[in-house]
Protein backbone atom coordinates (compact mmCIF):
# COMPACT_ATOMS: atom_id res chain seq x y z
CA UNK A 1 0.00 0.00 0.00
CA UNK A 2 1.15 3.35 -1.01
CA UNK A 3 1.51 5.71 1.12
CA UNK A 4 1.53 9.86 0.21
CA UNK A 5 1.78 12.37 2.34
CA UNK A 6 0.56 15.91 0.55
CA UNK A 7 2.22 18.13 3.71
CA UNK A 8 5.64 16.73 3.42
CA UNK A 9 5.52 16.15 -0.40
CA UNK A 10 6.45 12.11 0.02
CA UNK A 11 5.54 9.60 -1.82
CA UNK A 12 6.50 5.88 -0.11
CA UNK A 13 6.37 2.05 -2.08
CA UNK A 14 7.39 -0.76 -0.56
CA UNK A 15 9.43 -3.40 -3.23
CA UNK A 16 9.86 -7.01 -2.54
CA UNK A 17 12.37 -9.25 -3.21
CA UNK A 18 11.03 -12.69 -3.40
CA UNK A 19 12.96 -15.88 -4.43
CA UNK A 20 14.35 -19.40 -3.46
CA UNK A 21 17.56 -19.58 -0.73
CA UNK A 22 20.73 -18.37 -2.29
CA UNK A 23 19.36 -17.24 -5.30
CA UNK A 24 20.82 -13.49 -4.91
CA UNK A 25 18.31 -11.61 -3.80
CA UNK A 26 20.61 -9.74 -0.78
CA UNK A 27 23.33 -9.27 -3.71
CA UNK A 28 20.56 -7.50 -5.90
CA UNK A 29 19.93 -4.95 -3.12
CA UNK A 30 23.05 -4.81 -1.83
CA UNK A 31 24.49 -3.84 -5.51
CA UNK A 32 21.86 -1.17 -5.40
CA UNK A 33 22.76 -0.08 -2.20
CA UNK A 34 26.17 0.09 -3.14
CA UNK A 35 25.94 2.10 -5.98
CA UNK A 36 23.52 4.60 -5.16
CA UNK A 37 24.80 8.10 -4.22
CA UNK A 38 24.65 9.10 -0.37
CA UNK A 39 22.43 11.41 -0.60
CA UNK A 40 19.94 9.25 -1.73
CA UNK A 41 19.96 6.42 0.62
CA UNK A 42 19.23 5.72 4.17
CA UNK A 43 20.60 2.89 6.52
CA UNK A 44 20.54 -0.66 4.84
CA UNK A 45 19.58 -3.29 7.60
CA UNK A 46 20.79 -7.11 7.50
CA UNK A 47 19.24 -9.37 9.44
CA UNK A 48 21.21 -12.36 8.48
CA UNK A 49 22.70 -15.38 10.55
CA UNK A 50 26.14 -16.00 10.80
CA UNK A 51 26.70 -17.56 7.66
CA UNK A 52 25.08 -14.34 5.59
CA UNK A 53 21.81 -15.79 4.98
CA UNK A 54 18.76 -13.85 5.22
CA UNK A 55 16.91 -14.93 8.63
CA UNK A 56 14.36 -12.32 8.81
CA UNK A 57 14.85 -9.24 6.08
CA UNK A 58 17.18 -7.11 4.70
CA UNK A 59 15.88 -3.14 4.43
CA UNK A 60 17.36 -0.33 1.50
CA UNK A 61 15.77 2.95 1.54
CA UNK A 62 16.01 4.91 -1.41
CA UNK A 63 15.07 8.47 -2.26
CA UNK A 64 14.35 10.59 -5.35
CA UNK A 65 12.80 13.79 -6.07
CA UNK A 66 11.59 15.38 -8.82
CA UNK A 67 11.98 18.77 -10.13
CA UNK A 68 8.94 19.38 -8.42
CA UNK A 69 10.61 18.83 -5.12
CA UNK A 70 7.91 15.57 -4.75
CA UNK A 71 9.88 13.04 -2.98
CA UNK A 72 9.46 9.11 -3.77
CA UNK A 73 10.87 6.94 -0.77
CA UNK A 74 11.58 3.45 -2.27
CA UNK A 75 11.69 0.70 0.47
CA UNK A 76 13.06 -2.36 -0.93
CA UNK A 77 13.26 -5.74 0.65
CA UNK A 78 14.55 -9.19 0.60
CA UNK A 79 12.57 -11.74 2.15
CA UNK A 80 14.64 -15.02 4.01
CA UNK A 81 14.28 -18.05 0.63
CA UNK A 82 15.37 -20.77 3.04
CA UNK A 83 11.67 -23.11 3.43
CA UNK A 84 12.15 -23.00 7.04
CA UNK A 85 11.63 -19.26 7.08
CA UNK A 86 8.05 -19.27 5.44
CA UNK A 87 6.63 -17.44 8.15
CA UNK A 88 8.83 -14.74 8.26
CA UNK A 89 8.29 -14.58 3.98
CA UNK A 90 4.46 -13.79 4.50
CA UNK A 91 5.13 -10.92 6.87
CA UNK A 92 7.32 -9.32 4.83
CA UNK A 93 5.28 -9.29 1.97
CA UNK A 94 2.45 -7.02 4.24
CA UNK A 95 1.94 -3.76 1.90
CA UNK A 96 3.89 -4.79 -0.92
CA UNK A 97 3.65 -2.53 -4.15
CA UNK A 98 6.01 -4.37 -6.46
CA UNK A 99 7.98 -7.92 -6.76
CA UNK A 100 10.63 -8.83 -7.86
CA UNK A 101 11.05 -12.75 -8.50
CA UNK A 102 14.86 -13.45 -8.23
CA UNK A 103 15.12 -17.26 -9.63
CA UNK A 104 18.12 -19.09 -9.46
CA UNK A 105 19.16 -20.32 -13.29
CA UNK A 106 20.52 -23.69 -12.35
CA UNK A 107 19.01 -26.75 -13.45
CA UNK A 108 19.44 -28.16 -9.86
CA UNK A 109 17.69 -25.17 -7.99
CA UNK A 110 14.62 -24.92 -10.43
CA UNK A 111 12.11 -27.37 -8.35
CA UNK A 112 13.12 -24.40 -5.45
CA UNK A 113 12.51 -21.95 -8.18
CA UNK A 114 9.12 -23.55 -8.63
CA UNK A 115 8.07 -24.67 -5.43
CA UNK A 116 9.02 -20.55 -3.95
CA UNK A 117 7.07 -19.05 -6.82
CA UNK A 118 3.49 -21.36 -5.21
CA UNK A 119 4.48 -19.88 -2.23
CA UNK A 120 4.43 -16.75 -2.88
CA UNK A 121 1.19 -16.87 -4.56
CA UNK A 122 -0.29 -18.26 -1.42
CA UNK A 123 0.83 -15.56 0.59
CA UNK A 124 -0.06 -12.93 -1.71
CA UNK A 125 -3.39 -14.52 -1.70
CA UNK A 126 -3.45 -14.15 1.99
CA UNK A 127 -3.04 -10.91 1.67
CA UNK A 128 -5.86 -10.54 -1.47
CA UNK A 129 -3.77 -9.39 -3.57
CA UNK A 130 -3.97 -11.35 -7.37
CA UNK A 131 -0.86 -12.19 -8.48
CA UNK A 132 -2.02 -10.96 -12.47
CA UNK A 133 -2.56 -7.31 -10.63
CA UNK A 134 0.89 -6.47 -8.95
CA UNK A 135 3.91 -4.98 -10.23
CA UNK A 136 5.73 -8.06 -10.91
CA UNK A 137 9.15 -8.63 -12.60
CA UNK A 138 10.82 -11.62 -13.32
CA UNK A 139 14.74 -11.90 -13.25
CA UNK A 140 17.08 -15.34 -13.88
CA UNK A 141 19.77 -14.75 -12.09
CA UNK A 142 23.34 -16.82 -11.98
CA UNK A 143 23.29 -16.74 -16.16
CA UNK A 144 27.80 -16.74 -15.27
CA UNK A 145 27.36 -20.58 -14.47
CA UNK A 146 27.82 -23.54 -16.34
CA UNK A 147 24.89 -25.75 -15.38
CA UNK A 148 21.96 -23.05 -16.25
CA UNK A 149 18.45 -23.77 -17.87
CA UNK A 150 17.59 -21.73 -21.04
CA UNK A 151 16.23 -18.49 -20.19
CA UNK A 152 13.22 -19.64 -22.69
CA UNK A 153 12.57 -23.03 -20.11
CA UNK A 154 12.67 -20.70 -17.25
CA UNK A 155 10.51 -18.33 -18.86
CA UNK A 156 7.75 -20.70 -19.64
CA UNK A 157 8.15 -22.06 -16.17
CA UNK A 158 7.92 -19.15 -14.08
CA UNK A 159 6.60 -16.03 -15.99
CA UNK A 160 3.20 -17.09 -16.82
CA UNK A 161 1.79 -13.73 -16.82
CA UNK A 162 4.35 -12.45 -19.36
CA UNK A 163 5.94 -10.04 -17.50
CA UNK A 164 9.11 -8.13 -18.30
CA UNK A 165 11.84 -10.50 -17.36
CA UNK A 166 16.06 -10.40 -17.51
CA UNK A 167 18.81 -12.51 -17.06
CA UNK A 168 21.39 -11.37 -14.83
CA UNK A 169 24.71 -11.85 -12.80
CA UNK A 170 24.05 -10.07 -9.42
CA UNK A 171 27.17 -10.90 -8.25
CA UNK A 172 29.02 -8.80 -10.62
CA UNK A 173 26.00 -5.99 -10.90
CA UNK A 174 24.96 -7.50 -14.74
CA UNK A 175 20.99 -7.07 -15.12
CA UNK A 176 20.47 -5.50 -11.59
CA UNK A 177 19.85 -1.97 -12.78
CA UNK A 178 17.23 -3.01 -15.37
CA UNK A 179 15.59 -4.70 -12.90
CA UNK A 180 15.08 -2.18 -10.25
CA UNK A 181 14.03 0.34 -13.10
CA UNK A 182 11.72 -1.83 -14.41
CA UNK A 183 9.93 -2.75 -11.27
CA UNK A 184 9.74 0.84 -9.83
CA UNK A 185 8.44 1.83 -13.35
CA UNK A 186 5.84 -0.36 -13.18
CA UNK A 187 5.18 0.73 -9.60
CA UNK A 188 4.80 4.40 -9.88
CA UNK A 189 2.71 3.93 -13.14
CA UNK A 190 0.47 1.86 -11.32
CA UNK A 191 0.43 4.50 -8.23
CA UNK A 192 -0.95 6.91 -10.77
CA UNK A 193 -4.08 5.36 -12.47
CA UNK B 1 -6.52 1.09 -0.87
CA UNK B 2 -3.99 4.27 -0.83
CA UNK B 3 -3.11 5.87 2.37
CA UNK B 4 -2.61 9.55 1.95
CA UNK B 5 -2.13 12.67 4.41
CA UNK B 6 -3.58 16.03 3.65
CA UNK B 7 -1.35 18.90 5.05
CA UNK B 8 -4.19 19.72 7.67
CA UNK B 9 -4.19 16.18 9.25
CA UNK B 10 -0.11 16.06 8.56
CA UNK B 11 -0.41 18.58 11.10
CA UNK B 12 -2.95 17.39 13.64
CA UNK B 13 -0.99 14.10 13.83
CA UNK B 14 2.01 15.88 14.46
CA UNK B 15 0.37 17.98 17.38
CA UNK B 16 -0.76 14.71 18.67
CA UNK B 17 2.35 12.72 18.70
CA UNK B 18 3.87 16.28 19.85
CA UNK B 19 1.82 16.28 22.85
CA UNK B 20 2.42 12.58 23.92
CA UNK B 21 6.48 13.29 23.36
CA UNK B 22 6.61 16.72 25.43
CA UNK B 23 4.12 15.13 28.21
CA UNK B 24 5.68 11.68 28.64
CA UNK B 25 9.16 12.80 28.22
CA UNK B 26 10.18 10.58 25.21
CA UNK B 27 12.72 11.48 23.14
CA UNK B 28 10.61 10.96 20.50
CA UNK B 29 7.06 9.43 19.42
CA UNK B 30 6.46 7.78 15.57
CA UNK B 31 3.64 6.29 14.27
CA UNK B 32 3.98 4.15 11.07
CA UNK B 33 2.32 1.60 9.49
CA UNK B 34 2.91 -2.46 9.72
CA UNK B 35 4.10 -2.91 6.86
CA UNK B 36 6.79 -0.39 8.02
CA UNK B 37 6.04 2.90 6.71
CA UNK B 38 6.84 5.95 8.47
CA UNK B 39 3.26 8.03 8.12
CA UNK B 40 4.47 11.12 11.11
CA UNK B 41 6.57 11.71 13.95
CA UNK B 42 6.47 14.29 17.10
CA UNK B 43 8.70 17.28 16.64
CA UNK B 44 11.90 16.24 17.92
CA UNK B 45 14.77 17.77 16.73
CA UNK B 46 17.35 15.85 18.75
CA UNK B 47 16.46 12.63 17.46
CA UNK B 48 18.94 11.97 14.93
CA UNK B 49 18.64 7.75 14.08
CA UNK B 50 17.83 7.15 10.65
CA UNK B 51 13.76 7.32 11.49
CA UNK B 52 12.46 5.45 8.31
CA UNK B 53 15.35 2.55 9.47
CA UNK B 54 13.59 2.55 12.63
CA UNK B 55 10.03 2.59 10.94
CA UNK B 56 10.94 -0.89 9.26
CA UNK B 57 12.91 -2.85 11.97
CA UNK B 58 9.70 -2.06 14.26
CA UNK B 59 7.78 -2.85 12.24
CA UNK B 60 9.32 -6.18 11.74
CA UNK B 61 9.40 -6.87 15.54
CA UNK B 62 5.76 -5.98 16.31
CA UNK B 63 5.01 -8.49 13.08
CA UNK B 64 7.15 -11.43 14.66
CA UNK B 65 5.64 -10.73 17.83
CA UNK B 66 2.34 -11.20 16.56
CA UNK B 67 2.52 -14.31 14.88
CA UNK B 68 4.13 -15.73 17.46
CA UNK B 69 1.56 -15.23 20.04
CA UNK B 70 -0.68 -16.06 17.67
CA UNK B 71 0.87 -19.55 17.15
CA UNK B 72 0.80 -19.53 21.15
CA UNK B 73 -3.23 -19.03 20.59
CA UNK B 74 -3.62 -15.58 22.10
CA UNK B 75 -5.90 -13.41 19.64
CA UNK B 76 -3.94 -10.37 19.39
CA UNK B 77 -0.46 -8.44 20.27
CA UNK B 78 -1.25 -5.11 21.87
CA UNK B 79 1.48 -3.85 23.14
CA UNK B 80 5.25 -4.53 23.76
CA UNK B 81 8.35 -3.16 25.38
CA UNK B 82 11.67 -3.38 24.38
CA UNK B 83 14.55 -1.97 26.32
CA UNK B 84 18.77 -1.18 26.41
CA UNK B 85 21.19 -0.54 29.09
CA UNK B 86 19.56 3.87 28.73
CA UNK B 87 17.04 3.60 26.54
CA UNK B 88 12.86 1.81 26.56
CA UNK B 89 11.31 1.21 23.40
CA UNK B 90 7.66 1.10 23.98
CA UNK B 91 5.20 0.01 21.04
CA UNK B 92 1.51 0.19 20.76
CA UNK B 93 -1.13 -0.58 18.07
CA UNK B 94 -3.26 1.64 17.10
CA UNK B 95 -6.49 0.83 15.17
CA UNK B 96 -5.34 -2.55 14.10
CA UNK B 97 -3.26 -1.28 11.44
CA UNK B 98 -0.29 1.13 13.02
CA UNK B 99 1.85 1.40 15.74
CA UNK B 100 3.18 3.91 17.86
CA UNK B 101 6.27 3.98 19.41
CA UNK B 102 7.55 5.96 21.88
CA UNK B 103 11.66 6.13 21.95
CA UNK B 104 12.68 7.49 25.84
CA UNK B 105 15.60 7.84 27.90
CA UNK B 106 14.98 5.73 31.22
CA UNK B 107 16.59 8.64 33.38
CA UNK B 108 14.27 11.18 32.28
CA UNK B 109 10.90 9.16 32.30
CA UNK B 110 9.49 5.12 32.79
CA UNK B 111 7.45 3.05 31.00
CA UNK B 112 4.33 3.73 33.61
CA UNK B 113 4.55 7.79 32.47
CA UNK B 114 4.47 6.61 28.93
CA UNK B 115 1.67 4.54 28.94
CA UNK B 116 -0.58 6.74 31.16
CA UNK B 117 0.67 9.71 28.74
CA UNK B 118 -0.68 8.08 25.01
CA UNK B 119 -3.87 6.21 27.21
CA UNK B 120 -4.95 10.02 27.05
CA UNK B 121 -4.64 10.89 23.75
CA UNK B 122 -5.05 7.45 22.30
CA UNK B 123 -8.46 7.60 21.30
CA UNK B 124 -8.20 11.17 19.91
CA UNK B 125 -5.42 9.62 17.79
CA UNK B 126 -7.74 6.31 16.86
CA UNK B 127 -10.28 8.48 15.98
CA UNK B 128 -8.22 10.74 13.60
CA UNK B 129 -6.33 7.47 12.01
CA UNK B 130 -9.84 5.84 11.26
CA UNK B 131 -11.15 9.69 9.41
CA UNK B 132 -8.04 9.58 7.22
CA UNK B 133 -8.76 6.62 6.48
CA UNK B 134 -12.30 7.19 5.47
CA UNK B 135 -11.39 9.95 3.80
CA UNK B 136 -8.64 8.29 1.76
CA UNK B 137 -10.83 5.79 0.28
CA UNK B 138 -12.95 8.25 -1.15
CA UNK B 139 -10.96 10.05 -3.25
CA UNK B 140 -8.80 9.58 -5.49
CA UNK B 141 -5.33 10.47 -4.12
CA UNK B 142 -2.96 10.98 -6.79
CA UNK B 143 -1.86 15.12 -6.34
CA UNK B 144 -2.46 16.41 -10.04
CA UNK B 145 0.90 18.06 -10.08
CA UNK B 146 3.11 15.02 -9.56
CA UNK B 147 4.48 13.98 -12.81
CA UNK B 148 5.66 10.66 -12.44
CA UNK B 149 7.62 10.76 -16.04
CA UNK B 150 10.14 13.08 -14.65
CA UNK B 151 11.42 11.44 -11.72
CA UNK B 152 14.88 10.43 -13.00
CA UNK B 153 16.24 7.09 -11.91
CA UNK B 154 19.82 7.66 -13.40
CA UNK B 155 20.49 10.59 -11.28
CA UNK B 156 20.38 8.45 -8.31
CA UNK B 157 23.33 6.47 -9.47
CA UNK B 158 27.15 7.32 -9.20
N1 LIG C 1 28.07 -17.23 -9.60
C1 LIG C 1 27.16 -16.38 -9.12
N2 LIG C 1 26.97 -16.28 -7.81
C2 LIG C 1 26.03 -15.40 -7.36
C3 LIG C 1 25.28 -14.59 -8.23
N3 LIG C 1 24.44 -13.84 -7.51
C4 LIG C 1 24.67 -14.13 -6.20
N4 LIG C 1 25.64 -15.09 -6.12
C5 LIG C 1 26.18 -15.70 -4.88
O1 LIG C 1 25.21 -16.58 -4.34
C6 LIG C 1 25.30 -16.61 -2.93
C7 LIG C 1 23.94 -16.31 -2.30
O2 LIG C 1 23.56 -14.97 -2.59
P1 LIG C 1 22.54 -14.16 -1.66
O3 LIG C 1 22.32 -12.86 -2.32
O4 LIG C 1 23.01 -14.15 -0.26
O5 LIG C 1 21.25 -15.09 -1.77
P2 LIG C 1 19.82 -14.85 -1.14
O6 LIG C 1 18.84 -15.04 -2.24
O7 LIG C 1 19.76 -13.57 -0.41
O8 LIG C 1 19.73 -16.09 -0.12
P3 LIG C 1 18.82 -16.23 1.23
O9 LIG C 1 19.05 -15.01 2.03
O10 LIG C 1 19.25 -17.46 1.91
O11 LIG C 1 17.42 -16.35 0.77
C8 LIG C 1 26.36 -15.59 -2.56
O12 LIG C 1 27.57 -16.28 -2.33
C9 LIG C 1 26.47 -14.72 -3.79
O13 LIG C 1 27.74 -14.14 -3.94
C10 LIG C 1 25.50 -14.73 -9.65
O14 LIG C 1 24.88 -14.09 -10.50
N5 LIG C 1 26.44 -15.63 -10.02
MG1 LIG D 1 19.35 -13.07 1.48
Amino acid sequence: MPFVNFATREINCKIVYYGPGLSGKTTNIKWIYDHIKPENKGEMITLATETERTLFFDFVPIEVSNVKGFKVRFHLYTTPGQIIYQASRKLILKGVDGIVFVADSQEERHDANLDTLDDMIENLEDYDIKIENIPLVFQYNKRDLPNVLPVEVLRRDLNRWNRPDFEAVASKGFGVLETFKEITRQVLKKLKK
Amino acid sequence: MMLNLRPEEDKELREILTSIADESKSKIVLLIDKSGQLISRSESPAFSSDDVTFASLTAGNVAASEALSKLLGDKSLNHMFTETEDEGIYMIVIAEKYILVSIFDKVSTNLGIIRVKIKKYYDRLEGLMKRIEERAEKESSMPADINIEDIDLDTLFE
